[in-house]
C-alpha cells in the first residue's frame, strides 16, 4: 500500500503501520457529500486524488467556499480537534479517490499515537492558515486574482495540468455569479495563462499565473511545506 | 426547465457562456443576467474601468431572446463617467 496522500506519506513507517489495517479505499465520484451540516462526522479520509470543498452554509441551499483538500489533507478536521460535528458541508468537487478510516477508531489511535496525533495537528495549521488567506483573497482581490489563486491551489494538487470544473461549480468557489467566472476565465485565457474549454480548464502558464495572483498565492503554500513536506 | 445562456456581447466580440444554466423562465434568465450585471459594474467601477458597452445576451436553446442593458439606471452611470474624468 504505498500512498499519494501527502499526510500519509509524511508519517513514519511505524505510525503508517498503525493505521494501514484500518484504512478502506474508495473511489468518490463528483457531488458526493462527505460531511454534512451538524451531523455527527463517521469517517476520516485521505483523499489520494480529486478535490473535495469545504463550505460555509447561508442558508441551507447557498454558501461560499471556504477551504480545499486533496491529496494535501484530509476531511474530517473536527474529530482531530475532539469535535463531532461542524456547521460546515464537505463535498468531492473533482472525483478521485481516498482511504478512510472509522471516526471513533481514528480518536482512539490518536490518543495512543503522539506521532499521528501532532503531523495532523500540524495539517490543521497549516489549513487554517489557508482559510485566512482565503479570507484576505475575498476581501481585498478581484475576481480575477480569486480565480488565479484557485486554479492554482487546485494544479497543486493533481498531476496533469487539466482541471475538470464546471462555470456554476467556479461560482460556488468564488461566492459570485456565473457570469463572473465567464468574464474572469475569458480574461485569463486572453492572458494566455491557461485554455477554458466547456467543462475544462488547462493550465498552460504556471509562472505567470502565480504572479497574477499576487499575496493570495504563495503563503498558505509555504506554510504547508514547512510543516508537513512536499506540496505538489 | 428550460436551459439559458447568458452571452455578453461588447460590440466587437462575444464572449460566449458555453454551458448555461437551468433556469424556469425567461424573466428569471434576465433576473440573472440583471444581477450578474451589477457585480461586474461593482468589480469595474472599483478598478475605474467603463464597460457600458458590454451587453448580456441571452439565449435559449433556440436563439437569442433578449438583450440587457439597464442593470444600473443611467443616470448613476452619467454620474460614475463624469467623477472619473481628470
Amino acid at each position: 500500500m504505498d500512498f499519494n496522500n501527502r499526510l500519509l506519506r509524511a508519517l513514519s513507517p511505524a505510525d503508517q503501520d498503525v493505521l494501514r489495517p484500518h484504512l478502506r479505499w474508495s473511489e468518490l465520484e463528483r457531488g458526493t457529500v462527505l460531511v454534512s451540516p451538524n451531523e455527527p462526522i463517521t469517517h476520516v479520509w485521505f483523499p489520494e486524488s480529486g478535490l473535495t470543498s469545504i463550505i460555509a452554509m447561508a442558508g441551507s441551499d447557498q454558501g461560499i467556499e471556504v477551504g480545499l483538500a486533496g491529496r494535501d489533507g484530509l476531511v474530517g478536521m473536527p474529530l482531530l480537534l475532539d469535535a463531532d460535528r461542524t456547521p460546515h458541508r464537505i463535498f468531492i468537487q473533482v472525483s478521485g479517490a481516498a482511504y478512510s478510516i472509522d471516526g471513533t477508531l481514528f480518536r482512539t489511535l490518536l490518543d495512543d499515537h503522539a506521532g499521528i496525533r501532532k503531523l495532523l495537528l500540524r495539517y490543521v495549521q497549516a489549513y487554517s492558515t489557508q482559510t485566512t488567506y482565503t479570507a484576505l483573497s475575498n476581501g481585498m482581490h478581484t475576481v480575477e486574482e480569486r480565480l488565479a489563486r484557485w486554479l492554482l491551489m487546485s494544479h497543486d494538487r493533481q498531476d496533469d495540468d487539466e482541471i475538470p470544473l464546471t462555470h456554476d461549480f467556479l461560482a460556488l468557489m468564488l461566492g459570485v455569479r456565473r457570469p463572473s467566472v465567464t468574464i474572469a476565465l475569458h480574461s485569463l485565457e486572453g492572458l494566455g495563462f491557461i485554455k477554458a474549454t466547456r467543462g475544462l480548464i488547462v493550465v498552460r502558464k504556471r509562472e505567470e499565473l502565480e504572479e497574477f495572483a499576487g499575496a493570495g498565492y504563495g503563503v498558505p503554500e509555504a506554510e504547508y511545506e514547512r510543516l508537513i513536506g512536499q506540496l505538489r | 426547465m428550460p436551459h439559458f445562456f447568458l452571452h455578453i456581447d461588447d460590440g466587437t466580440q462575444r464572449i460566449e457562456d458555453e454551458e448555461g444554466s437551468e433556469l424556469p423562465s425567461v424573466e428569471a434568465a434576465r433576473e440573472e443576467a440583471l444581477g450578474s450585471a451589477r457585480q461586474l459594474w461593482a468589480a469595474a467601477i472599483l478598478r475605474q474601468q467603463d464597460i457600458g458597452s458590454r451587453r448580456f445576451v441571452i439565449a435559449s436553446g433556440n436563439g437569442d431572446v433578449a438583450d440587457i442593458d439597464d442593470a444600473l439606471p443611467r443616470s448613476l452611470l452619467d454620474r460614475l463617467k463624469m467623477q472619473s474624468r481628470p
